[in-house]
């Protein structure tokens, strides 16, 4: 593992100078390119010149006037490295520096870059030869090499770029090698204790917002799920060897007793009838507790359709308005028309229920329970208000615990698990549940996320 | 009524085919899903009762489509240990009838059986119905008892709907709670009951003649006969 990253790395900085000299190359090769074809133009155009020149001494004062004008040029030294020669129709020099007309030469007119032998040095030569008129020719040339120091400058400079790169490349290289390695190295360290079993390590998020700290963002937010989903199973399993032993070791007892004691017929079936009755109990909290796990786990968003929460109210306030009356509770529901939302229609049932049943339980008979939907812009807030004992300020953090069950609830039938699972629906639907006081009694409100935020969580 | 239980756990198997002889029917029992095919398309069955997983890494639910596919319609009751909603969903567009959860009360067996041997002989084009002397018009939404004209709330109608739909059998607070309400959980208190008793009110005045029961361990029938010893 470590190997591969580190190559990676190194890939990764040879890469980085390699990308460096194509760029420079590229970058170097149409330039001399448009270098070199200007300077040859223009050397052609200046021989061209000096060729037009002489051809007009030529024109005005014939050949003997242009033979006594060159000859005095190359006695002046005014020609230089410049390579002169003018012959007549038969090829015989007239004037020039030249010896005679060198016979790699061709004879037609034009411009020629050759290499040529002059006082046996090979030399690379640009000439542009003229035809005058009654066969005279001329041959204006200068020596190309003459501008080898300029190019050779221009190879320098390039040298001295591709060294200064390639030592800012290296430089870079290695500290992008330096600085990638070290961030996976953490990477690497806080995956290792993760895999130990500390779920609560992150990784470490810089202020920078580059790539790498997305991706450590995303798979802290990875980690935080894992985290939740574990230790949801570990509560589960927790609540399970807890609070089933209970009523298990109850049913036991029972049975055992029934077996030891061997009570007369009609006795022992209504011990039977009850230890039936037992065995429903710890159906009923086995049942909770899994759906409970199935809501934190996540498992049921797929579920969530288009649902008017107000129909999902009204139905479960008429559903339990007769076991009010019963009680003589007063019992309104305030419909405020509908209210869309995107949400698992079972489980917000069974919460709104289980808050409607909660209120039902506890509070005396006589007593009033309001409900109302509060439309807000993106969530929807069910109020199940009621003026009966409430719970204490102190036990309301715990109120919604798995298995609590507060000293007004003792002697009521249920488990302690109606607002646990209506908070873990609440926060399926990206919402919360919120116990306050409603002086008195207890105002539960249960929000729920209505869609907007959810299409963003998922 | 013959039905066919196909079930694994041999315990279970002999608890539900004891139950039902005992409720006056004739079992057959198949083990595993292949035997479990092959009794269900060679006899004549009047309900089905089908375990989900069997032996062999077979899915009931796959026995279930084999039939369908075969136009065999004999009503089918899923008997699962898996109880999410979305599993029972899986059962029911699977082709099977209705769906019970693991473990399950055994009154509760006996009145969904009941009720899924008697749905095919309902008459989808019935305007009316009638027990005894209590005549529900299904179109108009009224309901009489004799002459007496009886004012119920939209869910009380559809609650006497149900009852009355299912006239003779027991009727299970779980049944009630999935058929009238579409609630798939139970609620912990005694609603179900209070809602039995408002609509008991409403339905027998004064010195009319009982017509719906409570079944002790069950649940309730509606019945224009005084109840006898069996069934």
């Amino acid at each position: 593992m470590a190997r591969v990253i580190r190559s990676s790395a190194t890939t990764l900085a040879i890469g980085y100078v390699l990308l460096g000299f194509t760029a420079l190359v590229l970058f170097a090769a149409p330039l001399r390119y448009a270098w070199l074809a200007t300077i040859d133009d223009f050397r052609v155009e200046l021989l061209q010149e000096d060729s037009q020149r002489l051809a007009h001494v030529f024109d005005l004062r014939g050949p003997a006037a242009l033979a006594s004008f060159i000859d005095e040029r190359v006695n002046m030294q005014i020609a230089g490295e410049r390579m002169l020669l003018f012959v007549d129709p038969a090829g015989r020099p007239l004037a020039g520096n030249e010896p005679a007309w060198p016979r790699s030469i061709p004879t037609r007119a034009g411009s020629y870059t050759l290499p040529v032998t002059i006082n046996g040095r090979q030399k690379t030569v640009a000439m542009v030869l003229t035809a005058l008129p009654g066969g005279y020719r001329l041959l204006v040339g200068r020596d190309v090499d003459r501008f080898a120091p300029i190019e050779q400058r221009f190879w320098y400079g390039l040298a001295g770029a591709v060294a200064v790169l390639t030592v800012a490349g290296l430089i870079g290289a290695l500290l992008i090698r330096r600085a990638l390695l070290a961030r996976i190295h953490g990477i690497q360290q806080t995956v290792a204790a993760i895999m130990r079993g500390d779920l609560s390590h992150r990784l470490e998020v810089r202020s920078s917002g580059d790539e790498l700290d997305t991706l450590a963002q995303t798979i802290n937010r990875l980690l935080e799920q894992i985290e939740q989903l574990v230790h949801g199973i570990a509560n589960v399993s927790n609540s399970i060897a807890h609070d089933l032993r209970t009523p298990l070791a109850e049913l036991r007892s029972r049975l055992e007793e029934l077996a030891l004691t061997r009570p007369p017929p009609e006795e022992a079936f209504a011990e039977v009838d009850a230890a039936v009755t037992d065995v429903d109990g710890v159906i009923r909290i086995f049942n909770a507790l899994l759906r409970l796990a199935e809501i934190d786990a996540g498992l049921r968003r797929s579920n969530f359709v288009q649902t008017d929460v107000t129909e999902l109210v009204a139905k479960a306030a008429e559903f339990y308005l007769p076991a009010a009356e019963l009680k003589r509770h007063t019992l309104t529901f305030r419909d405020p028309g509908p209210v869309p939302a995107r949400c698992d229609p079972v489980l917000l049932a069974q919460a709104i229920n289980n808050l409607i049943d909660n209120s039902l339980k506890f509070v005396a008979a006589g007593g009033h329970i309001e409900i109302d939907v509060v439309p807000g812009e993106d969530s929807v807030a069910v109020v199940v208000a009621d003026d009966g004992p409430g719970i204490p300020e102190a036990d309301r953090p715990r109120a919604a615990q798995r298995f609590f069950r507060g000293d007004a609830s003792r002697g009521t039938p249920g488990v302690g698990l109606g607002l646990s699972l209506v908070e873990a629906i609440a926060k399926l639907h990206g919402g919360s549940l919120v116990l306050t006081d409603n002086h008195p009694g207890l105002r539960a409100q249960m929000i729920i996320g209505r869609g907007a935020a959810l299409a963003a969580a998922a | 009524m013959k039905i066919l239980v196909v079930e694994d756990n041999e315990r279970m198997a002999r608890f539900v085919t004891k139950g039902l002889k005992e409720a006056g029917h004739t079992t057959d029992h198949a083990e595993n899903g292949r035997d479990g095919l092959f009794l269900a398309v060679s006899e004549r069955y009047d309900v089905i009762i089908m375990d989900r997983m069997l032996p062999g890494n077979i899915d009931g639910l796959a026995i279930i489509d084999a039939l369908r596919k075969a136009d065999n319609h004999t009503p089918i009751l899923i008997l699962s240990a898996l109880g999410d909603v979305d599993e029972r969903i899986k059962g029911l567009r699977a082709g099977g009838d209705d769906y019970l959860t693991k473990p399950f009360a055994f009154g509760e067996l006996l009145a969904r059986i009941d009720v899924l041997s008697r749905r095919r002989r309902q008459d989808a084009t019935q305007t009316t119905l009638e027990v005894g002397d209590l005549r529900i018009d299904l179109l108009a939404r009224k309901v009489w008892r004799g002459a007496r004209a009886i004012q119920l709330q939209p869910r009380e109608f559809k609650l006497l709907e149900y009852l009355v739909r299912h006239a003779g059998q027991v009727v299970t607070r779980t049944m009630l709670l999935e058929n009238v309400w579409d609630y798939h959980f139970d609620p912990e208190t005694n609603v179900v009951d209070v809602h039995i008793s408002k609509l008991r009110q409403k339905i027998e005045v004064d010195t009319e003649p009982q017509l719906l029961r409570t079944v002790r361990n069950a649940g309730y029938m509606i019945s224009a006969e005084p109840p006898s010893g069996a069934d």
